[in-house]
């Protein structure tokens, strides 16, 4: 055998776990609960309580009469809810391509369906806060101001925004839930006669009826790729419906056709970032290692770099389309969002989304690796939130929405400690439920890494040792 | 993906040379017959160069028409060498093996077509050295980079030098097996183009290795040309309709559509000429029919945010626009046609396992893909400037002439008959790509009763 | 002494791996040893050492080359007869990005396929020892040997399957 085939790529490439020892092993890790997740709930917990402190005292200080206070709280709540509803689609996306590399990390994807309940709460105060669509002081003949400001809903805004996209964010949530209980049917129903007490009673209710037999496991394989291939356009749909609402049409004359993508663009990569850091960190201290080779992170490196320059390429063609006619309300919608009043933010936002991420990300020796991922999508996180940040306080701060334009650049709008607590607390309560599910389901999607265990191992060919990959379909 | 059967290396270099080798009956007629097309368009352009652009349809304030359509519509087909060789190459799908070449082929072909365009369309098409090449002694001032009308030839030029390069170094290879096939004059210059090509192991390592990189480095180029077209509109602050932030996207996504629905086309075509159905199987079909479905809904996503953004301002402008396309004639007819042509005859045909795998059907659906992907292009910018807008001070109405047609039209045969003549000189299908994918095909894995087909992976 | 090339010609790909191993074990380095296909065969599937090489450079290069010439172009051929146009400043960064952006992928994909024919070792000027039937799925064994062991290795060659052993001459 050649020996150089060996060091052609690292030893823990790929990984081929023993199928019947898997079940009893993922289960005995989601039933206990390391020092380390303990710790991790303990600090997410503080957050998500810092949270709430910040959401009742701006309430107490504020109310809901004055929306330009709760621009941080609407950042906040856009960050958790463009990653949570991106979340499952990693999931959703490369199993109707068939990439086998998926598997361990789908399950990582689809648990943030139950983050999916916390966006529909965190979303009412929005409907209060967001202001109507008709303007309220509008008197015929009046100069300058709409009396109807635009907004997707055109001339005929029924319901509209608030209960269409709350009904949006609903359908997202349930949706991602079923995608989520189809998946982890399998797994439950597979230990459900090995654990005991509240687990035991769960896990009968959620797959008491599954036998895997054959039916059943044809029709949730048509089942994961129909719910899927919705899921991902009502997803698109509903980040198309949130950024228009609650971004663009408060800043008078924005009128922007690439932002619902470059939205849609940021969480899908927030969310392969965070997936990637958690595969690392089950993979480094959860004890995972048997399940995750570095191929894994290889493979969704490659997605991550794309996306990164994705992302890129979508700000700048916004960018350049404004530039260019040297129009004064799109030269001030520029000086507003980028280059005068959130300048900072700005440039830390590409820096952290992309120039970090593509410098660490384009050397092929990092992206072996599964440190080299995880490292970038942090990097990606960070600025994923300063995006946020920009866009919506700038969209809740812009002053009279019911202008023709951007007449004025408005200054920039700096957060107080109420805003700090709750940003840090929506970013605690996602953490703090997300290490609650791992407890409650397993964190890694045991069917699918058994049954990509019967379709891969190494083999030789002449002198030389390799993947071999079956292909069923 | 694993229909095939293993052919031994013999036939399949039999089978892919065929038509460098010998020469069908039907090939020296059809050449004929596209280039005399072709010799009719040449002689019409210099009769409108003669004469001035006063004999097409173009007039104030449509200035741009049929030509640049076609333009357009060029550089749209020119992006599916890249988007089936550079993005499946990196996704390491096996179906893409006997597409690729043929995909890199119609790019080349296509940009050189959609260059000739814009240079007729200048009317005196010999100052383009001017305006666009970088020197000052002509006209005492150098090009302006600051309009997409200078980034175009820049883009433009960058994506055909390096497809060529691409498909260039690609084919050394095969033009080894040339050399070793021929005899005389035919040896000698495969000989030449081989450069001694001997097949060792470092020379396949870094075939494969440029093939992967040169993808990487391919891709970022390929999203750029067609954002860079698109900016010709999309700068533009005058025309109503067209100054839309997601023209990038848009139109990238969009000549993905129309590229990849040429090539299938394209791919279907070659099996029946040259008797490759061992090469090009239904399954290759079927792989692109299920990909055109993502494409084809991810265009209509860019599509409706597009017309929904359009409207979106409510400013009257735009609005008129977007009534003289959607609700007055005869755009609305073109715009229906449009629409159903491109999206919805197309998808619903290829999500059925059924219409994937039949040749006819996917003909028909990649052709009414591509004629509404036409349409889209001449929708986006005649009714953009038809529009009577404040400052135009003459409103005539555009109607095509027939030698505007006639070239247009010739086009189609001018890329038809350069990929005949590139296939009687070079193999229009990797023989080393199709050979590598034998090697690679694992006896399989036996599940049970079950035996799964299975690849080899280095990687 | 100087080496001398022979080729061993083999159907079977199994063969030709056991002639590589065969012509190790008699102490031929595998520096000397090639295998010559007409596809590409996975990276160590007959044994082969493996190859180093510096393709990498060549991309960093060119785009170093094409974004620096790009910049200069486009910033000298401004600032050589300033003139405003559309009200964008003269030197227009976001305009020079994408013409620079350009050039740099240009720079990089010339200078990436001049470094695959330079590593490739290609054009070869001088034809070594070689057989057309290696393009008809034929392997390829050609070794470097010592004058006084072509005799020798004609033998294992030989007995390792070869349908022909050919040397220079």
């Amino acid at each position: 055998m050649s020996s150089h085939s060996e060091s052609h790529y690292p030893h823990d490439m790929w990984v081929f776990p023993d199928a019947q020892s898997t079940t009893q092993d993922v289960a005995n890790k989601t039933a206990s609960t390391p020092k380390i997740l303990k710790l991790g709930l303990v600090i997410a917990g503080v957050l998500a309580v810092l949270g709430v402190v910040g959401f009742v005292l701006r309430m107490a200080t504020d109310g809901f009469s004055d929306y330009g206070a709760w621009g941080y709280y609407a950042a906040i709540f856009s960050y958790i809810f463009i990653i949570t509803s991106s979340a499952p689609l990693v999931a959703v996306a490369f199993r109707l391509t068939k990439s086998h590399w998926r598997r361990p990390i789908s399950r990582i994807s689809e648990l943030f369906a139950l983050v999916g309940v916390v966006n529909v709460i965190l979303y009412i105060p929005l409907i209060y806060l967001l202001p109507s669509i008709n303007n309220p002081n509008f008197t015929p003949g009046m100069h300058g101001e709409l009396q109807i400001r635009k907004t997707i809903w055109m001339e005929v805004p029924v319901g509209a925004p608030h209960w269409w996209d709350f009904l949006g964010i609903i359908s997202l949530a349930v949706l991602s839930l079923v995608i989520l209980w189809v998946s982890v049917v399998p797994d439950l129903a597979e230990t459900r006669s090995t654990t005991n007490g509240w687990r035991k009673k769960l896990y009968t209710l959620l797959a008491g009826h599954w036998y895997g037999t054959k039916k059943q496991w044809i029709h949730q394989k048509i089942s994961l790729a129909l719910l899927g291939a919705l899921y991902f356009m009502m997803v698109v749909f509903v980040h198309f419906l949130i950024v228009s609402d609650f971004a663009m049409s408060l800043i008078p004359g924005w009128k922007d056709s690439i932002l619902p993508p470059l939205y849609t663009v940021t969480g899908f990569q927030s969310a392969l970032s965070i997936i990637l850091i958690i595969a690392f960190t089950m993979r480094k201290w959860g004890g995972y290692e048997k399940y995750f080779g570095t191929s894994v992170f290889w493979s969704a490196s490659k997605i991550q770099i794309g996306l990164t320059l994705l992302w890129t390429y979508h700000l700048f063609a916004f960018f350049i389309t404004l530039w260019y006619g040297r129009m004064e309300l799109e030269q001030n919608i520029l000086r507003y969002l980028m280059f005068e009043s959130y300048s900072w933010i700005f440039w830390l936002n590409v820096i952290f989304i992309f120039l970090i991420p593509f410098w660490i990300l384009v050397w092929n020796p990092v992206r072996k690796t599964a440190w080299g991922p995880a490292l970038a999508g942090i990097f990606i996180l960070v600025g994923n939130l300063l995006f946020q940040i920009r866009i919506f306080v700038g969209a809740f701060n812009a002053g009279d929405i019911y202008h023709l334009g951007l007449f004025k650049v408005p200054p920039p709008v700096f957060p107080d400690v109420w805003d700090i607590f709750m940003v840090l607390g929506g970013i605690g309560l996602v953490a703090f439920i997300y290490l609650i599910g791992t407890r409650i389901l397993p964190a890694l999607s045991v069917w699918e890494v058994k049954e990509g265990a019967m379709y891969q191992k190494m083999g030789t060919l002449y002198r030389g040792e390799y993947l071999v990959l079956a292909k069923p379909e | 993906m694993q229909e095939g059967r293993v052919l031994p290396a013999e036939q399949v270099n039999r089978d892919l040379l065929r038509s460098i080798l010998e020469t069908p009956k039907w090939f020296w007629p059809v050449v004929g017959i596209l280039g005399l097309i072709v010799l009719i368009a040449a002689i019409l352009i210099g009769y409108m160069i003669n004469r001035g652009l006063g004999i097409t349809g173009l007039n104030r304030p449509i200035f741009w028409g049929f030509f640049i359509t076609n333009f357009v519509f060029w550089i749209g087909i020119s992006h599916a060498g890249v988007m089936l060789s550079a993005i499946l190459r990196l996704a390491k799908a096996e179906w893409r093996r006997p597409a690729t070449r043929a995909a890199e082929v119609l790019t080349i072909f296509s940009l050189m077509t959609a260059m000739i365009m814009p240079i007729i369309h200048t009317g005196r098409p010999w100052r383009i050295l001017y305006w666009a090449f970088p020197y000052d002694f002509a006209r005492g001032i150098w090009p302006n980079v600051r309009t997409p009308l200078i980034w175009d030839p820049s883009a433009i030029l960058t994506y055909l030098t390096s497809s060529t390069l691409f498909v260039l170094i690609a084919l050394v290879p095969d033009f080894a097996v040339l050399r070793d096939r021929t005899t005389g004059i035919s040896h000698r210059i495969y000989g030449l183009l081989a450069m001694g090509w001997e097949g060792n192991a470092r020379q396949w390592k870094l075939q494969i290795i440029a093939g992967v990189l040169l993808s990487a480095l391919i891709l970022p180029v390929f999203v750029s040309v067609h954002s860079i077209v698109s900016w010709d509109f999309g700068m533009a602050v005058a025309a109503k309709s067209w100054h839309s932030t997601i023209f990038a996207p848009y139109f990238v996504v969009g000549a993905v559509h129309s590229g990849v629905s040429a090539v299938a086309f394209v791919l279907i075509l070659l099996r029946w000429m040259y008797g490759w159905q061992d090469y090009i199987r239904h399954e290759h079909i079927d792989g692109l029919g299920r990909l055109l479905v993502v494409v084809a809904t991810g265009w209509f996503y860019f599509f409706v945010m597009e017309v929904i953004f359009g409207i979106y301002g409510r400013e009257a402008d735009e609005i008129a626009v977007r009534s003289l396309q959607f609700i007055q004639e005869p755009f609305q007819a073109w715009t229906i046609i449009f629409i159903v042509t491109t999206y919805f005859i197309p998808v619903a045909l290829w999500l059925t396992r059924r219409a994937r795998r039949n040749l006819w059907i996917m003909s028909l659906a990649c052709i009414s893909v591509n004629i509404g992907m036409w349409l889209e292009r001449y929708l986006i910018i005649v009714p953009g400037l038809a529009n009577r807008t404040a400052f135009t001070f003459s409103w005539n109405s555009y109607v095509p002439s027939v030698y505007e047609a006639i070239i247009v039209g010739a086009t189609f045969a001018f890329v038809s008959m350069l990929l005949l003549l590139f296939s009687r000189v070079f193999p229009l299908i990797p023989l080393y790509d199709i050979k590598e994918g034998d090697i690679l095909k694992n006896e399989s894995v036996k599940i049970g009763r079950r035996v799964v087909p299975a690849v080899f992976r280095e990687d | 002494m100087a080496k001398r090339p022979i080729l061993g010609l083999f159907k079977d790909a199994n063969q030709a791996a056991d002639a590589g191993d065969a012509l190790k074990s008699s102490g031929v380095s595998d520096r000397d040893i090639d295998f010559l296909t007409d596809a590409p065969y996975p990276e160590g599937a007959f044994g082969e050492r493996e190859e180093k090489h510096r393709l990498y450079l060549f991309p960093f290069i060119g785009a170093t080359l094409g974004l620096s010439a790009a910049i200069l172009l486009t910033s000298m051929t401004q600032l050589a007869y300033p003139l405003v146009t559309g009200g964008k400043p003269i030197l227009a960064l976001p305009a020079m990005a994408v013409v620079s952006y350009e050039g740099t992928m240009l720079g990089a994909i010339l200078f990436t396929c001049l470094g695959v024919i330079f590593e490739s070792r290609l054009p070869k000027l001088k034809s070594g020892l070689y057989d057309t039937r290696i393009t008809e799925g034929y392997i390829g064994v050609l070794a470097s040997v010592e004058d006084g062991d072509l005799d020798q290795t004609t033998g294992i060659l030989n007995q390792a399957g070869a349908v022909d052993v050919k040397t220079e001459g």
